[in-house]
């Protein structure tokens, strides 16, 4: 498996994946647009006003009973935040032709369709159709409404908003209520145009692309040809920036909700100077904190103190953040937070073991496999370091990994502290 | 050995029972180093009655027993944590607890052989104690307030809970805080010893094997296992109708979930005993609901266009050998209007029959979703567990679904979609 990439424009990237390991094919177009409070509600509903209807397609109906044709393709768009951005998100997932009955050519056509609703959105009168403006706008209003709903993920997105306030990557994921009123069909397809013409565009399709004219396809599709240049540097990930030199004092925050679980999350920030290599570094330490049954968030916080059923924590590297997440009862809160700072102060001071080192590092090396047989992991991969100042390959990536000693854990553990820790209770 | 084939997915399935009467199946993929196994037991949370061999009077344990039992396997008499054991050799170690059986599994990429040593024998060797025994209710107490606070998990319950009036499918597999309570040693070992005998155990096995070795290997780890003869499982009789027409709960939700449940019949006369049979009404059943509020049916769009809801619904038809219901779910403030909607499509649908371009079209589509169940070996891994338990060659639903016929898929509707038969489950806000 390779990755072969293709410039279509300045600005506009076709990303190949040749392989014949999957029954299906993927196609992914990823728009990367800059994080900002003020136009956040209006981007997270664009994707879903795409899907109901383009010129070719007019109704979301026509657009599912087309894919349904092509033996149930699928189309799934969203938003997520990474770093200083934001990407939308559209994907298709088609049946390769060689498992169809008739040799039908699926990928192609699937390709067109996205584009199509990428691309090529029904406007009347420069603007979306106001109708399914409201259908969307209300729909987002019960997302936001509705995030209580599930309280882990709102405990999760609660800290980020602490730490970060409504800017950058505190900025909530949703959108804001207060925004939604003032959306249009016309102002929505203005900041469609804005990001169509200024998004960094980059298309991935994966598959057995043999004896298929992807590139062509791709080139030679009306909606592509009508896309300029854009300047897309701006949106390059640097984990070398610097963001504070110390935590003075750690912030608490306790809120009370109807929960039988209290959700205790714990957030960790990289402080100082960092350098490109840190990220291996720091997901070294993370997956020997708080990733996978080997971890010492696992064996302690659950294994040995029989504290939680859920104990772990993840690493978001464009931010240089570390979060620990638990679910305990809410009696044992200074318990818990006890022993996680234990857990953080003993990776400072070197309690771990070699094994410990070896066994989070075999747990990497099979995430780093995984890219090569997971279409869907590979694509995000690839995306990651597409918008990444400091690009490796896979092979770089097991590589970095395996030169990591000791002492390179302890010095970073010296620059991870505790900023924030958020509790959910009764 | 038998082998079974589908010429249209390219794939096999190697099947052999070995002389321990363990079943193992294997699917060759070539060309990956991802692999996987799972060695499950037709044992799950339903299981709570049974007769042991030589005895007469009924054995009846808590709730949450297999599920504890699935927590407590890992746990090793040379002081070990399985599940630790494996994560160091750098494979993804799981193991999960179903109404009708429990799993356990690793996927990997290196070290699959020293992995297997370990899994293996782990399965094979319980060491239950009071103190670990106890320490693992505090763990489970944890998983169930978990699950409790997701409103999803509770309207999944109720609705079963309406469906059925005896049948133990509507229980929470992990149990309560209560039932958990009451699990000692003794009981674990006795369902042990009672469940997990090769006889009523399965391994799949999916990756870039040699055939004659991997077949070889899981055989050299089998650790004797004489007496064969397994518990008779009791089973309560479940009437035709439902429980409740409908069960309401109130919790901090924003839009209210609901399920629209329909509860089957159980074939005891055997009419749907071959693989083939259940298959076909299965796929049939995926049709009608694709139909009836898939995302390009007439009623979802219509819901959508009115606001009524604001996202596709799911749907899922389960059954196993006494239990079988349809489960449709979405989330609204008018769901009154939104399920008395689908049944009068329902009617709509028995009466005008199914329009002939849409039958093609979603023959077409089901006909692609079977064939991604192909595509992860994980999936397939349990795809074929699952299968084995229930009796089922999952690929008949690659050659089924391009067989079947619009008469057919009308007379399932017919019998299976009756007003009677329906209940609601709503979550609503406080």
């Amino acid at each position: 498996m390779k990755e072969e990439i293709i410039n279509i424009k300045k600005g506009i990237k076709l990303h190949l994946i040749d392989t014949n390991l999957y029954k299906t094919d993927l196609s992914v177009i990823f728009i990367t647009i800059g994080l900002d409070k003020k136009n956040i509600t209006k981007d997270v509903i664009i994707p879903e006003i795409l899907k109901s209807g383009s010129n070719s397609y007019k109704k979301q109906i026509d657009i599912s009973n087309k894919l349904n044709e092509l033996y149930g393709s699928t189309l799934e768009t969203g938003t997520d935040k990474t770093g200083k951005n934001l990407v939308l998100k559209l994907y298709t997932e088609n049946v390769d032709d060689i498992f169809l009955p008739n040799k039908d050519r699926n990928l192609e056509e699937c390709i067109n369709v996205l584009l199509d609703i990428t691309f090529n959105p029904l406007i009347k009168n420069n603007s979306f159709d106001e109708k399914y403006v409201e259908i969307e706008k209300e729909r987002q209003r019960m997302i936001i409404e509705s995030e209580k709903d599930d309280k882990d993920t709102y405990a999760y997105d609660k800290i980020i908003n602490i730490m970060y306030n409504d800017c950058g990557y505190g900025i909530k994921r949703n959108g804001y209520l207060e925004d939604i009123d003032g959306i249009n069909g016309k102002n929505l397809y203005k900041r469609y145009k804005e990001i169509i013409e200024t998004g960094k565009i980059d298309i991935f399709v994966s598959g057995n692309l043999e004896n298929k004219k992807i590139e062509d396809c791709i080139k030679n599709n009306c909606n592509i040809k009508l896309l300029k240049d854009r300047d897309d540097t701006s949106y390059l990930n640097d984990i070398t920036e610097n963001k504070k030199d110390d935590v003075v004092e750690i912030k608490k925050v306790e809120e009370k909700m109807d929960v039988t679980q209290g959700k205790l999350v714990v957030g960790l920030d990289v402080i100082g100077r960092r350098d490109s290599d840190d990220r291996f570094k720091i997901l070294l330490y993370n997956t020997i904190l708080g990733d996978g049954a080997n971890s010492k968030l696992f064996r302690i916080v659950r294994e040995k103190e029989s504290l939680a059923y859920t104990s772990k924590s993840n690493y978001v590297v464009q931010k240089s953040n570390i979060f620990i997440r638990a679910g305990i009862e809410v009696d044992n809160y200074e318990k818990t937070l006890n022993l996680i700072k234990e857990q953080i102060e003993d990776m400072k001071l070197g309690n771990f073991t070699e094994d410990d080192i070896e066994n989070a590092k075999r747990f990497i090396y099979a995430g780093i496999d995984s890219i090569k047989e997971e279409q869907n992991t590979a694509i995000i991969f690839y995306y990651g370091e597409e918008m990444s100042k400091n690009k490796i390959s896979i092979e770089e990536y097991y590589d970095k990994i395996k030169n990591i000693s000791r002492k390179d854990i302890m010095e970073i553990a010296e620059k991870i502290k505790i900023d924030t820790v958020y509790f959910l209770r009764n | 050995m038998q082998v079974i084939e589908n010429d249209l997915i390219k794939e096999k399935v190697y099947i052999e029972k070995l002389k321990s009467d363990l079943t193992v199946m294997f699917i060759p993929r070539r060309n990956t180093k991802k692999k996987y196994i799972t060695f499950g037991t037709n044992y799950g949370s339903m299981d709570e009655k049974f007769i042991i061999p030589g005895e007469k009077e009924i054995t009846e344990v808590p709730d949450g027993v297999a599920h504890f039992l699935e927590h407590k396997l890992f746990e090793q008499e040379n002081g070990h944590n399985s599940l630790d054991v494996l994560s160091s050799l750098g494979v993804n170690a799981n193991a999960y607890t179903t109404n009708n059986h429990t799993a356990y599994l690793y996927e990997c990429t290196n070290n699959f052989y020293e992995a297997l040593d370990e899994f293996m024998n782990y399965i094979q060797s319980p060491y239950f104690t009071d103190e670990n025994v106890e320490k693992e209710k505090g763990i489970i107490n944890q998983e169930i307030g978990m699950y409790n606070d997701q409103p999803d998990w509770k309207v999944y319950l109720n609705a079963l809970e309406a469906l059925y009036v005896n049948n133990k499918v509507k229980l929470d597999p992990a149990g309560t805080v209560e039932s958990v309570s009451k699990i000692n040693k003794e009981i674990l070992y006795t369902c042990y010893n009672n469940f997990y005998k090769l006889s009523n155990m399965a391994i799949v096995v999916v990756g870039d094997f040699d055939k004659d070795e991997i077949f070889d290997q899981i055989n050299k780890r089998i650790i004797k296992n004489e007496n064969t003869t397994i518990a008779k499982k009791v089973v309560e009789k479940e009437p035709e109708v439902i429980n409740k027409k409908e069960i309401y709960e109130k919790m901090d939700v924003n839009i209210p979930l609901f399920i629209l449940g329909i509860k089957d019949k159980i074939e005891n006369d055997n009419s749907l005993n071959s693989s083939k049979l259940q298959i076909r009404k299965h796929i049939a059943i995926d049709i009608i609901l694709d139909i009836l509020i898939g995302n390009s049916s007439y009623l979802f769009n219509k819901l959508y266009d009115e606001g009524l809801i604001y996202s596709e619904f799911t749907s899922i038809y389960e059954y196993a050998r006494d239990y079988s219901h349809i489960l449709i779910q979405n989330q609204s403030f008018e769901y009154k209007k939104v399920v008395e909607e689908i049944k009068e499509r329902i009617n709509y649908l028995k009466e005008n029959g199914i329009d002939n371009i849409e039958f093609e079209r979603m023959k077409k589509k089901n006909y692609g979703m079977y064939v991604k169940e192909f595509e992860n070996i994980s999936d397939i891994g349990n795809n074929f567990m699952e299968s084995y338990f229930k009796e089922i060659n999952p690929f008949d639903f690659i050659d089924e679904s391009q067989n079947i016929d619009k008469q057919y898929v009308e007379r399932i509707l017919k019998d299976i979609f009756i007003e009677d038969k329906m209940i609601t489950s709503v979550i609503a806000n406080k």
